[in-house]
């Protein structure tokens, strides 16, 4: 409900403006307002892959390229055909189509291409992706510019059916921002942006990030080549150089404005960058203010684009709409909403006995040995306790287990399953789920979303997933704060979103890395009791990393003890808290030591 | 036989500029994790240097100085200017602020300088050409070749051998760690960007040498190059971005050389989707930066 509210006020948005510009304006207001539509429908197109991977593209004006070509050569007139482009290869030539006949044709082409670029594209990110997607866009342009028969090269292309009706491209642009609401809502949009904000965790929820990536690319490169096509029937003459890099650069600029993040933000940054380009135009021709005359400026619009860019990116980092969508704000009230209208999930059956068992891993980095030959077994129905001084190789344990490093030697086994050439993010497919040391949150997403994602990401429906995470918020105490942004919670509720996300995937083993660290005492017995209690109810293993002796010692039915990479100790927690060797390693040597290890713990 | 050293010694300069712009960048890249899209209009700016010092009848050595040194001036005060309230800011931000300001300065070129074409002519000698038996070896590409191994040893011995340059490369892997061990940051970073200028600076007179003019997009072009070299070679690795430049600029050359007539106009894509079917082999790029990131 909310959501579609939300989809309706960016279309609300975009219709006023329109409608304010044709009635204030006329016929140069309805001129402005056609192009506004057309770059709505581009720039929400570019923020299909842009605001859910958070990558920037440059190639997006190569999907234009090819749309405007493409549409304009089906929907040519054949006798202008005959005369503008004599050496048309034959299957191009004289079909003479209306232009929604052509978009079908050119969506399926723009399809096809983003398919083949994104098998590369979408294994890079950041940088890396920005400066291929630049490389796309040089590809497409030289291409454009050399293929003579076909686009007539670097002169203009002309005979393109023009498009003047303002209504038609305004109703492509309100479909580019239906679907683009649609998948960034959707599963494939939630992956997308889980893996934008953290790829580790996401990998480790099960999500592959490169499908998660290629998705949001084909979608994208698909509606771009489209808006390409309408941006090419609205100017009707044309050359390769209306599509690069001034014309991206324009683009990218309304997106950042806005928000790349939001649809609402793209639509808000095209009509205020829209607006600003209009004014600016008319002073490029040189005018005078109070008696004093300025010369005329080349280029007048690009720097205040660029002027633009650089003010939002210094004052408001998120854009003129940030994070969030237009329209209803986050409530955190959302849960108590859901659970009036439905069902809640049945508890989770307990999970059937198993054991994970590492035998002989070790790895070392660079001649350090950071896990020596480590055996150990986690069996389900018990906490398993894991300690040892810093450095003594606990998280690198964990990293070996769920495959985030390759093991030196050694193996880790689930009942049959050999982890050892498993794919990290098929680790959870086994039933191991994860925490990590340093909080690792989805954080442009809500404490509800973070646990959505990984009830997604374990196959569920939306319904059974939204149930899911409604029962995991609230057996964590999380229910009154779930339509927070993760990132603004305070520091106990993360941790305990981070174990909630966990168990929302309903895993037979949970390797929990330091969930107690930077708690308060209160806190930290309130974590106990609620593990203790996941433990019991659902049957899970839990291997548990803390550094606080007294937590493990509560929790722990057995402990191991590791320094240095080896491993020291094994047993209760009263044999570990006799042992010597763990007493010199934990604690060292000296009286007071030996007091504080051997006193009984109370808690 | 001749033919193929021809073309090899024109690979060897081609790739030694796009080697040098690339490891400009990367340099850069490394310590403040900035993609500087406006890396080719400092180069540019050195172009306009050396036409401002010829105009003026300077002797060469001096125009070579002015042109070099105007470009450090401009990287300088970029990073002044616009980029030293970025600090700490997201790559894509950075990014886009690069990009901002090069749209910015090419409009300013256009106004203030020229939008067309300005002419440099440097001593006949420059374009002159000499035999070793039966081959005949143009002056210029060998100046370049010479001048670009000798920037890139330079380099080489300066972040090997001296303090700033060790900490430099310790910046490359792990900037937070060296400011915590007290080194200033600043400087590091105001001394990646004077390199990054120091190496435009030189590709523009080997640039403009061969080209004899300036004009306001000359630096966007041979930096396109590089970018696609840095990626190419693995972003943030400075031996890679060598190594990337280096192979784009061989893989353009022979291309020109030997492509059909018909397939010639599309080189730059042919060299481009190499490139990409080279990194969806090697994602990371042929000689990928150490990562030092924790769970």
């Amino acid at each position: 409900m909310a959501n579609r509210l939300r989809s309706a006020t960016t279309v609300g948005v975009l219709l006023v403006s329109v409608l304010a510009l044709t009635l204030l304006f006329g016929n140069t207001g309805e001129r402005i307002a056609l192009q506004m539509c057309v770059n709505v429908a581009a720039v929400v197109a570019l923020a299909v892959y842009c605001g859910n991977t958070g990558n920037v593209s440059f190639g997006h004006g190569a999907f234009m390229t090819i749309g405007a070509y493409l549409s304009g050569i089906l929907t040519m007139p054949t006798a202008l055909q005959g005369s503008a482009l004599p050496q048309l290869p034959k299957f191009l030539a004289g079909h003479e189509l209306t232009v929604l006949v052509a978009l079908p044709f050119v969506a399926t082409a723009g399809l096809g291409v983003a398919i083949l670029t994104g098998f590369a594209i979408a294994r890079l990110k950041e940088a890396s992706a920005a400066i291929a997607t630049l490389g796309l866009l040089i590809i497409v342009h030289s291409i454009a510019v050399s293929a003579r028969e076909i686009t007539r090269g670097s002169q203009t292309f002309y005979g393109v059916p023009r498009i003047t009706d303002t209504l038609f491209v305004l109703s492509a642009a309100v479909i580019f921002i239906l679907i683009a609401r649609a998948y960034r809502e959707s599963r494939w949009g939630f992956f997308a942006r889980a893996v934008r904000d953290d790829e580790d965790a996401a990998t480790a929820l099960g999500i592959v990030p490169f499908r998660a990536r290629f998705i949001a690319w084909c979608l994208s490169g698909a509606m771009a080549t489209v808006a390409g096509a309408l941006q090419g029937h609205v100017l009707g003459a044309f050359s390769p150089a209306s599509f690069y890099l001034s014309l991206v650069f324009a683009q990218i600029v309304m997106m950042i404005v806005g928000g790349m993040s939001s649809v609402g933000g793209a639509v808000v940054g095209v009509i205020a960058v829209t607006m600003l380009q209009n004014s600016v135009r008319n002073l490029e021709g040189g005018f005078s203010v109070a008696g004093f005359v300025l010369p005329e400026v080349f280029g007048l619009t690009t720097v205040a684009l660029g002027l633009a860019i650089l003010l939002i990116i210094w004052l408001r980092p998120q854009g003129i709409v940030g994070m969030f969508e237009l329209g209803p704000e986050a409530d955190s009230g959302v849960l108590r909403k859901f659970s009036r209208r439905s069902e809640p999930a049945s508890n989770s059956a307990p999970v059937g006995d198993e054991q994970l068992v590492v035998s002989g891993l070790s790895k070392s980095f660079a001649g350090v040995t950071a896990v020596n030959d480590i055996s150990l077994s986690v069996p389900t129905g018990q906490i398993t306790g894991l300690i040892g001084p810093n450095g003594a190789g606990k998280s690198t344990l964990i990293n070996l287990m769920t495959r985030q490093y390759n093991a030196d030697a050694g193996r880790t086994h689930m009942g049959m399953a050999d982890f050892t050439h498993l794919p990290r993010h098929a680790v959870i497919r086994r039933g191991v789920a994860r925490s990590f040391q340093n909080l690792r949150l989805f954080h442009g997403l809500t404490a509800f979303e973070n646990v959505l994602v990984a009830a997604f990401a374990t196959g569920h429906t939306r319904r059974t997933a939204e149930a899911i995470a409604l029962r995991e918020l609230t057996a964590f105490d999380l229910a009154d704060i779930a339509g927070m942004q993760a990132e603004k919670l305070p520091y106990g509720a993360r941790k305990r979103l981070e174990i909630t996300r966990a168990l929302a995937q309903d895993p037979t083993m949970l390797l929990l890395d330091e969930p107690a660290a930077g708690m308060n005492p209160a806190e930290t017995e309130d974590l106990a009791s609620r593990l203790d209690a996941v433990g019991r109810n659902r049957n899970i293993g839990i291997l548990l990393i803390d550094h606080d002796l007294r937590f493990v010692n509560r929790l722990a039915d057995r402990i191991v003890v590791m320094n240095r990479g080896h491993k020291i100790a094994e047993g209760t927690p009263k044999e570990v808290r006799t042992n010597a060797h763990v007493i010199e390693a934990y604690i060292g040597w000296g009286r007071t030591a030996q007091t504080a290890i051997s006193k009984p713990i109370t808690v | 036989m001749d033919i193929w050293l021809q073309q090899f010694i024109n690979a060897l300069s081609l790739g030694g500029i796009y080697a040098m712009l690339a490891l400009g960048l990367a340099i850069v890249f490394s310590i403040a994790r900035l993609i500087n899209f406006a890396h080719g209009e400092i180069m540019t700016f050195g172009g306009y240097g050396i036409f401002l010092s010829m105009a003026l009848d300077f002797p060469i050595l001096v125009t070579l100085t002015v042109g070099i040194a105007a470009a450090v001036v401009m990287a300088l005060m970029m990073e002044r200017v616009a980029f030293r309230a970025m600090r700490g800011a997201s790559i894509i931000s950075l990014l886009i602020t690069s990009l901002a300001v090069s749209e910015i300065l090419k409009v300013l070129f256009q106004n203030f300088i020229s939008p067309r074409p300005v002419p440099i002519s440097f001593p006949s000698l420059w374009s002159g050409s000499y035999q070793i038996g039966e081959m005949t070896i143009g002056v210029a590409p060998t100046v370049s070749i010479i001048v670009t191994i000798s920037a890139l040893g330079g380099l080489t011995f300066f972040l090997r051998h001296t303090a700033t340059g060790m900490s430099m490369r310790a910046a490359a892997e792990d900037f937070e760690m060296l400011r915590l061990l007290g080194v200033r940051a600043n400087r590091i970073i105001a001394v990646s960007f004077a390199l990054s200028g120091l190496l435009a600076g030189i590709a523009a007179v080997i640039w403009t040498a061969q080209r004899g003019s300036v004009d306001p997009m000359m630096g966007t072009f041979p930096v396109l190059k590089a970018f696609i070299a840095t990626v190419l070679g693995g972003l943030g690795s400075l031996n890679g971005a060598v190594l990337g430049g280096f192979v784009v600029g061989i893989l353009e050359v022979l291309a020109q050389a030997f492509l059909l007539d018909s397939l010639a106009p599309y080189r730059d894509a042919i060299v481009l989707s190499i490139v990409i079917i080279l990194l969806l082999i090697r994602p990371d790029g042929l000689l990928p930066a150490r990562d030092g990131t924790r769970s």
